[in-house]
């Protein structure tokens, strides 16, 4: 496994590969423990937006942490652009449900704190860190500090710190799950835009079925304990996908189908 | 459509007005500081009221002769001829402040840190700073008398004694509030564990250390005159403590008065550092 850049990597456009995943908790009790995921596959393409739906306690934040690479797996494997996942890195983008800006640091210095980590800044960088600014609309608010930017404003914030890492997979916790109805209406939008523009595979965990709906081309409804894949669905929606989308017939006829998976069979 | 910038994005409009957030909201206000000044002028009013009601200045002497025994201390030596000015004294007691609080930070950051990393660490030391923590400083005198002798090290470590299980716990504190996820993001950003734990997460617990190093501050003047208890012949502990027993009673309150002021002083300088380290303060 070098990390240099394969001159010719191979063609299969599988992304991320999760296989026979399993991931334990200590319970409150003893000898209780919870199983989060139990033999768990999945496989996400390269360039595609997945959405992983679920109820919360499912096992699908369990599964982005391990993505991200904040925890290990028990048994399984989890690989990305063919590598294992063996720690958190910068080639693997995470945006939170709260952006946890650095609080002392400005937003220009929020965006340059992956490159000064890896001490990478230079003039061409710092060049990249204000057009992610002007990107995210943040051109004006550079030097303010995150407890100066409203809620829709910090999560750009955090969109821009982690894009400047050029990831090759963005993985997203709920992230606008905190926010209101019409910052998060604008965010999506945001998100859909940027996707379109750039590509980048995104693994997307909801609790919401429009937002999935909206946001995904695949949508991997789950349900726990210990978590398991219920169905999948191919979003054929057209792209550039507009908000609008939501009130076709289409749009409706999936949510109610992804909804019923979701809800599961009267068992 | 939504309106669309150069390079196809859509920028968000809808939350834009609140960019007027960004306008920094730092309004002295002027009622504020008419009301504290109210309050100071009134319990003058009330001493000077008492004072002259009673009319024995070895009991309360008035605000104007304190006024005046104070400003004449600043040039005249106590005791006469072998003393020390009141500034001498004040220098004195804030250098030993400075030595015992200095040390007791530096103490205290350094186990609070190992205590917050480090379980097995924390749970030895815990039950020791909550046994410590109702102590007052005066109880450790004759110990310290007894094992250090009456000089300097008595002293020095009385005060350290009052600083460290505070700076100890303001520390733990601060580090245990740091969200995991901070340090998180910062790792998915490439930073290594090392450079995670430099800028993230003791950088993020600089605020809650601060203000652990006021609290110090305060316990430190605040056991200024025990200290000076032992066998002191300078500091305002001891020119308080002598002044008293010779019944200069209003050399006393100068003495009071000079610590007040400088407690303010100290504390007014950790808040500017709290404020330049801190932009949520600002």
């Amino acid at each position: 496994m070098s990390t240099a850049p394969a001159p010719a990597r191979d063609r299969t456009d599988v992304l991320v590969s999760v296989r026979g995943v399993s991931k334990r908790f200590a319970g409150r009790g003893r000898r209780q423990t919870r199983t989060a995921l139990d033999g768990f596959d999945l496989e996400v393409r390269e360039g595609e937006f997945l959405c992983l739906l679920g109820p919360s306690g499912c096992g699908k934040s369990t599964l982005l942490d391990m993505l991200a690479g904040f925890s290990r797996p028990d048994a399984g494997q989890l690989t990305v652009d063919g590598s294992p996942v063996v720690g958190p890195g910068p080639e693997r983008g995470v945006l939170f449900q709260t952006p946890h800006l650095f609080p002392w640091l400005t937003t220009r210095d929020n965006v340059l704190y992956g490159p000064r980590a890896r001490h990478q800044v230079d003039a061409e960088v710092r060049r990249r860190a204000d057009e992610l600014l002007a990107t995210v609309g943040l051109e004006g608010a550079a030097d303010a500090y995150p407890h100066e930017l409203s809620g829709g404003m910090r999560h750009r914030a955090a969109f821009a710190r982690v894009l400047i890492n050029r990831p090759r997979l963005l993985l997203m916790d709920e992230p606008f799950g905190a926010l209101d109805a019409i910052t998060r209406v604008a965010m999506q939008r945001f998100l859909l835009h940027l996707w379109e523009r750039d590509r980048i595979t995104i693994v997307f965990v909801t609790h919401d079925v429009e937002e999935a709906v909206l946001l995904g081309d695949r949508i991997c409804v789950m349900t726990g304990s210990p978590g398991r894949l219920r169905a999948t669905f191919e979003v054929d929606l057209p792209r550039p996908r507009e908000l609008d989308v939501v009130d076709t017939l289409e749009f409706v006829r999936l949510k109610r189908q992804v909804r019923e998976a979701l809800e599961g069979p009267a068992s | 459509m939504t309106a669309q910038t150069a390079d196809g994005l859509d920028t968000v409009s809808q939350d834009r007005p609140e960019a007027a957030t960004l306008v920094r909201q730092r309004r002295f206000s002027w009622s504020r500081l008419g009301w504290g000044t109210a309050g100071v002028v009134l319990a003058l009013a009330l001493w000077q009221v008492l004072a002259v009601v009673k009319g024995d200045p070895v009991i309360l002497p008035t605000v104007p002769a304190t006024a005046r025994t104070f400003v004449d201390y600043l040039g005249q030596r106590y005791p006469a001829g072998t003393g020390e000015t009141l500034w001498g004294h004040a220098l004195v007691s804030v250098l030993r402040i400075l030595a015992g609080w200095g040390a007791g930070v530096v103490l205290g950051v350094a186990v609070g840190g190992v205590m917050a990393s480090v379980p097995v660490v924390r749970h030895l030391i815990d039950p020791l700073i909550e046994l410590s923590r109702p102590l007052p400083p005066l109880a450790f005198i004759p110990l310290f008398i007894v094992w250090f002798g009456i000089g300097e090290a008595s002293k020095f470590l009385l005060i350290v004694v009052g600083v460290v299980p505070i700076m100890i716990i303001a520390t733990v504190s601060a580090l245990d509030g740091v969200p995991k996820e901070l340090v998180q993001a910062s790792r998915a950003l490439g930073a290594s564990p090392f450079w995670a734990l430099l800028t993230v997460r003791l950088r993020a617990a600089v605020p809650g250390i601060i203000t652990g190093t006021r609290l110090a501050m305060g316990a430190a003047w605040t056991s200024i005159v025990a200290v000076e208890l032992m066998a002191a012949t300078r500091g305002l502990g001891y020119l308080i403590n002598n002044a008293g027993v010779n019944l200069q009673t209003s050399l006393v309150l100068s003495g009071i008065v000079t610590i007040s002021i400088l407690g303010i002083v100290f504390d007014g300088l950790l808040r500017l550092l709290h404020r330049r380290l801190d932009p949520t303060r600002r």
